[in-house]
């Protein structure tokens, strides 16, 4: 029993750290939707700048630990998310994981880069390097209370509680009782609504990411007698505490607090109750990645469309419609260049490094199949590669020939790779990725653990192989083959690519339900893809290991792969030949910068893992930048149109759009739409679907930024206004769908908008039936209800101008009704109202003027009594005279 | 892939195969001539070094640079070696990483020219296949299997590595039977982390300590390996109670500091009396900060080479040695500096014998058949110390703030490995 209360007690200390870690990981993936890989390694920066400043400059432990809290941690995450998350929140998964695994390796060699500096500078810091029994803020050596017989606490873990209760109780303070807190839930909710009811979401993001990094901060000290300076350690910290941020599915702060207090506690509990076990080797040493892989299967929720990244637009093709030549021509060339260069140019040691770099792209070209055909992050192909090179070793020291050995263990991987491919069928995005890492972390910690696998520390020879009278033996000699082997990996991967397995990979990635509809088996074309690309890396293992001559089970480690993978989506993970490039960069640029730039050891790391800033400008890679940029500028120039109109604002107009021009990425949907909304004028904008209707609600409430045009404001310029200045200036957009938060109860959706309590009793008295449900959730209310929700503050405190996408939309006649007859008394208080419609019927009964939109232009647009129905068809069918439209805009 | 360029591809692919097959055909490759004066000239010996400096984990062996800096310093000082004085480039810093430590190596070999390579200390080895086939002589910290058996590679204290057929060190129980007054009826529990790495250990010292005569009551590897457990009871708890229901006479811990910080803490506040032990804790940087301080006093530490408490003339000498290459200043003294200093030492020993005419093959010949004696690792003996260690150790305790030897410096004869 005692045993057991000590495992209680004890476990709670990792779980308070967990607590914080977690809850940190969840109020910045709320903030800007991104997993922060790099959230252990701002508790590493913490933990260091603690000990320096505390052992080195001698400060006092209690301030400089408050310092660093409440003002240093939080400043980094200002910092951090000014200058990177807050542009990363727009672009796809896979490069907001790669940017934040940069600044994983990034920031704590910043940390140790300034520690140097300050050294040089003759500042009194300590060196970072074989510190062990560090202080922490309690007094060192800690104090120690034997409670009971085997249980005792010492004063580090009671400083650690009681810190986690504190941040527990101020953080349920913060959350739920100021209005601060009942913004940034507003902002996890629905973030772009949050901005149309003119609340600046980036701010309420700098304030969860401060959050974030103080709540890091704070881990970091804590655990710095625990782990000491070992960025590692912090990181895979960081990994177990991931575990309870699932389990509050990213989303409860609550959740993930209990999950990660709960977690420390069962991993006590297994390995002290783990007997049963001690025969796998590894299986004590796992228990947190089986833990976290047991949460992401069991917890996560089911996703409609799991496996993939929808988010991620695809790629422009800039090379579209050009020749062979124009496509292939360049790399051949270069191709043919490097592989005549071993037999001229480079030096013995620049063939080997070159060998190496095209050694290493072979593996690399593997997450050009899953992570840029399939949109599935896989943090787990350094396994792949390591169970290809033991499996090949132990053959060849089994006398069996290079290629039958290289082809088993190619086969070895890819087995794996469907293993793996498993937990792939029900999860995506971040889930997947850490699932993936946590198969990583496993196979290191267990499989590869098995002696007659690993073979000791010793390792397998893998000697090059020799083809007749090829002798790969030779630097040069490898270095061509391994140029064919890469082009024939581009081609192969072309090949694919252009298959009808291949089109069903982009069908999976980019509509999993529609390609299930086509009849595409989702899952085995998810599986086929974690295998070829597993196969691949085996594949590329086996060869890097060839070049290195020997492979032992830590040369490529979990960590290994999360490394690769930043490097090759840096580059680009869209096209083979890229991971080429990235493989060569690899491999050459470290030596480079060694010879020629710097000596510091520090400084390549962290310029390596500020990559992830230039992702954010460029989520394509730095291989397709230049190309990318110039195609999208031509577009852009194309696609602009020829003069903008010249026609004057009407100063009474409440809102007014002028020859504006919209489009996404290229492709034009709004050509010139002029519309105007005078106050306490009803306009319906009518129009079939795919029309634009929309697109000129975003351009009107300034989500999006027109092309070209201008859009007026009560008179007022605002085109380059966004959402939240377009709403204070009360241009106010209910967008499709129901305008409110569905977490959030009534009460405080309300609240949001009408913080004086008096105003929300007045809405009360007018709205029975939301007074009723005042502490209901909004999501639980019927659609009517959420309707009205929606409009009642703004009856109360009625805005200058609302644009409503479809109000209709969904609900029972009578409710349709009683929406329309609010609308109209919101016009009668002087609001001037856009409403878009797909079906005119009900409108047409309040509408004082009607605009028609087809194929991005207003076709026809006056007074209701002038709508004919022949009219009407027509504007629908997109085939009114365009002289006519003039004249009618001009009316 | 349209059917030219299908056809176009194979072309290439097959053309630049045989440029590959013809070159290597009439090409030399580098090592065919053995480039047996590669680094020396008629007054310098080129000489580079591999240490892992920056890490991750904030373990750093950089003072190894230091140390054989130290070294080379005092022979150029008196004259060089047969008339040649060390050009040490330095280390390089190969950072933990496998692809690190073999481009090291590679940059050393192919663009530095070094005629050697001291020292050579990592917790990964991966060159080690190239240097061996390159011919060029490497010494570093035996532990790690690629110092045992390579004709090339040296281990300062010879392979520290049980290999299947060869031996045991027996220092450790040895030199433990002066602290607990013989080994008959002792009682040994044995501590290691849950990894490959840990089972080995336990296998090794579980037959090591058996054959000196301790009864050993419990030896496992259960201890997480990736990182240092708060709570340390549910790994104590069974080792406490093993010697029928008590404790054990000794608690022997083959883990690294980080952990035995932990272990030691908990086992001490359970009340234990015992003699506790490891291999890892002799740095007098612990002695700087009071928790460490605490949690390791009164534990006995075993050491491969003389302990700095010793006052023998190679100790003060290495002492000197050591403040003169940091500039005069008194620097804590740790083990990496006496890996950098003892794999310069073995070098610079082994130069010296082969002779005014240096080349890789004079020096393996004077390599085979190497010994002397009394050196601050014991007696050294080629090729021997490719198959086994030297034998050689001691314990020292920590004390009230300070390092005592508990066990003198001794050889002691080593058991094969079953």
């Amino acid at each position: 029993m005692a045993d057991l209360l000590a495992f209680v007690l004890s476990g709670l200390v990792s779980g308070a750290l967990y607590a914080l870690l977690a809850t940190g990981l969840v109020l910045s993936y709320s903030a800007s939707g991104l997993f922060n890989f790099a959230h252990g390694a701002t508790a590493y920066l913490c933990a260091l700048a603690f000990y320096e400043l505390h052992s080195g400059f001698g400060w006092p432990a209690v301030p400089t630990a408050l310092l660093l809290v409440l003002v240093l941690a939080p400043l980094l995450g200002w910092g951090l998310d000014r200058l990177m998350f807050r542009k990363l929140a727009g672009v796809g998964e896979t490069a907001q994981i790669v940017a934040t695994i940069g600044l994983l390796v990034a920031l704590p060699a910043l940390g140790l880069w300034t520690v140097e500096l300050l050294d040089d500078a003759g500042a009194p810091v300590k060196p970072a390097e074989n510190q062990f029994g560090l202080p922490g803020v309690g007094p060192s050596p800690a104090k120690n209370w034997q409670l009971l017989d085997g249980v005792g606490i010492d004063s580090d873990q009671l400083i650690t509680w009681v810190a986690t209760a504190v941040v527990a109780l101020g953080l349920w303070i913060l959350l739920r009782h100021t209005a601060l807190g009942l913004r940034l839930r507003a902002a996890v909710d629905n973030r772009s609504l949050v901005e149309l009811r003119g609340m600046s979401a980036d701010r309420l993001s700098s304030v969860a990411w401060m959050l974030s990094s103080g709540l890091a901060g704070l881990a970091g000290v804590l655990a710095t007698p625990l782990l000491g300076l070992s960025s590692h350690d912090f990181t895979l910290f960081l990994f177990v505490s991931a575990t309870a941020a699932v389990l509050g599915r990213f989303l409860s702060v609550p959740l993930a607090f209990a999950g990660g207090l709960g977690l420390g506690v069962l991993q006590n509990l297994v390995a002290g109750y783990a007997s049963f076990a001690e025969r796998i080797t590894g299986f004590r040493t796992a228990v947190p990645f089986l833990i976290l892989f047991a949460g992401l299967l069991l917890l996560t929720r089911r996703q409609r469309t799991a496996g993939t990244a929808a988010a991620d637009a695809p790629p422009v093709d800039y090379l579209a419609g050009r020749s062979w030549a124009r496509r292939w021509g360049p790399w051949a060339v270069a191709g043919v260049l490097l592989a005549v260069s071993f037999y001229t140019v480079t030096t013995p040691f620049w063939s080997g490094i070159l060998a190496q770099g095209l050694a290493i792209s072979l593996v690399f070209m593997s997450f050009t199949v899953v992570t840029g055909l399939g949109a599935m992050v896989s943090l787990a192909q350094a396994t792949f590669v390591t169970g290809a090179a033991l499996v090949a070793g132990l053959l060849m020291s089994h006398g069996w020939p290079f290629l039958g050995a290289a082809l088993a263990g190619t086969c070895a991987a890819a087995a794996l790779g469907a293993l793996v491919a498993l937990p792939a069928l029900r999860l995506g995005g971040r889930s997947l990725a850490l699932a993936t890492l946590a198969l990583a972390f496993l196979a290191d910690q267990v499989l590869f653990q098995l002696g007659w696998l690993r073979n000791g520390d010793t390792g397998w020879e893998i000697p090059r192989a020799v083809f007749g009278p090829v002798d790969l033996g030779d630097d040069r000699a490898m270095g061509v083959a391994m140029v064919v082997l890469c082009a024939a990996g581009v081609a192969a991967l072309g090949a694919l690519r252009g298959s009808r397995a291949g089109r069903a990979m982009l069908a999976v990635r980019s509509a999993p339900a529609a390609a299930m509809a086509s009849g595409i088996s989702v899952v085995r074309t998810k599986l086929l893809l974690f295998t070829v690309s597993a196969g691949l890396a085996g594949f590329g293992g086996v060869m890097y290991a060839s070049y290195n001559t020997r492979i032992t089970a830590t040369d490529f480690t979990a960590m290994t792969g999360l490394i690769w993978l930043a490097v090759v989506v840096a580059a680009g993970v869209r096209r083979p030949q890229f991971a080429v490039v990235a493989g060569l960069t690899f491999a050459v640029v470290p030596h480079l910068v060694g010879d020629y730039v710097t000596e510091s050891v520090q400084l390549p790391v962290i310029l390596f893992g500020l990559a992830g800033l230039a992702l954010a400008n460029d989520p394509d890679g730095y291989c397709a930048a230049f190309s990318v940029r110039r195609h999208r500028r031509r577009a852009a120039v194309a696609a602009a149109p020829s003069e903008p109109s010249g026609t004057a604002p009407e100063p009474a107009a409440a809102l007014q759009l002028l020859g504006v021009h919209a489009g996404y990425d290229g492709a034009p949907v709004l050509q010139g739409v002029d519309l105007t909304v005078r106050p306490g004028e009803i306009v319906a904008l009518l129009g079939p679907n795919g029309a634009g209707k929309s697109t000129a609600c975003k351009v009107a409430a300034g989500l999006m930024a027109p092309l070209s045009g201008r859009v007026y404001a009560a008179g007022d310029d605002a085109t380059r206004q966004g959402a939240v200045g377009r709403s204070r200036a009360g241009v106010v957009l209910a967008p499709e769908g129901r305008g409110i938060f569905p977490s959030l109860t009534v009460d405080e959706n309300l609240a949001l908008q009408l913080p004086d309590r008096d105003d929300r009793s007045a809405v009360y008295e007018r709205f029975a039936g939301l007074a009723a449900r005042r502490d209901v959730t909004a999501g639980s209310l019927s659609g009517g209800e959420q309707q009205l929700l929606a409009l009642a503050p703004l009856l109360h405190r009625p805005p200058r101008v609302l644009i409503a996408d479809e109000p209709s939309l969904g609900l029972a006649p009578q409710v349709v009704e009683e929406v329309y007859r609010l609308l109209a008394e919101l016009r009668d208080a002087g609001t001037g109202l856009l409403l878009v419609e797909e079906k005119a019927s009900e409108i047409l009964g309040v509408a004082d003027t009607v605009a028609y939109l087809a194929q991005g232009r207003v076709t026809w647009c006056g007074p209701r009594d002038q709508v004919e129905a022949e009219r009407l068809t027509d504007a629908y069918l997109g085939i009114a005279a365009t002289g006519e439209v003039e004249e009618a805009g001009r009316s | 892939m349209s059917r030219p360029i299908r056809a176009i591809t194979a072309t290439v692919a097959a053309l630049l195969l045989a440029t590959a097959c013809n070159s290597t055909a009439n090409s030399n490759s580098p090592d065919s001539k053995g480039s047996s004066a590669r680094g020396v000239t008629a007054d310098s010996i080129k000489v580079g070094g591999i240490v892992s400096m920056t890490t991750a984990s904030g373990y750093s062996k950089k003072d190894t640079d230091l140390g054989a800096r130290a070294r080379f310093d005092r022979a150029n000082a008196e004259g060089g070696i047969n008339g040649r004085t060390i050009d040490y480039l330095g280390a390089e810093d190969d950072g933990q990483d496998p692809a690190k430590n073999l481009a090291a190596a590679r940059k050393l070999v192919q663009q530095d020219k070094v005629f050697a390579i001291a020292p050579m200390s990592s917790v990964t080895f991966s060159g080690a296949d190239f240097l061996q086939k390159q011919k060029v002589p490497t010494f570093g910290w035996g532990t790690l299997p690629s110092f045992c058996g390579p004709t090339y590679i040296y281990g300062f204290g010879g392979c520290m590595v049980p290999m299947p057929g060869g031996t045991i060190s027996q220092t450790w129980p040895e030199g433990l039977k002066n602290v607990t007054g013989g080994a008959a009826g002792r009682t040994v529990a044995i501590l290691a982390n849950d990894n490959d790495a840990g089972t080995f250990a336990i296998r090794t010292y579980k037959q090591s300590f058996a054959s000196a005569g301790y009864k050993v009551t419990y030896a496992k590897a259960s201890v997480p390996a990736t990182s240092v457990p708060s709570d340390w009871s549910a790994y104590t708890k069974e080792l406490l109670r093993s010697d029928g229901g008590k404790a054990p006479d000794v608690v022997v811990s083959v883990m690294q500091t980080p952990y035995n910080i932990g272990l030691f803490t908990a086992v001490k506040r359970t009340g234990f009396k015992g003699v506790l032990t490891d291999p890892t804790d002799y740095d007098p940087g612990l002695l700087a900060k009071s928790a460490t301080k605490q949690a390791l006093d009164g534990i006995h530490v075993l050491l491969s080479f003389a302990p700095f408490e010793s006052s023998t003339p190679a100790m003060k000498q290495f002492k000197a040695d050591i403040k003169k290459a940091a500039g005069g200043k008194d620097v804590p003294l740790n083990m990496h500096m006496m890996t950098g200093y003892m794999s310069a030492d073995l070098f610079l020993s082994i130069a010296g014998k082969a002779g005014k005419d240096l080349t890789v093959a004079s020096f393996q010949k004077a390599a085979d058949g190497f010994s002397d004696a009394g050196t601050m690792v014991g007696d050294r003996q080629l090729p021997r110390g490719r198959k086994e260690s030297f034998g050689c150790g001691a314990l020292v305790q920590l004390k009230d703030g300070a390092y005592r030897v508990s066990s003198p410096f001794t050889c002691y004869e080593p058991i094969p490995f079953k």
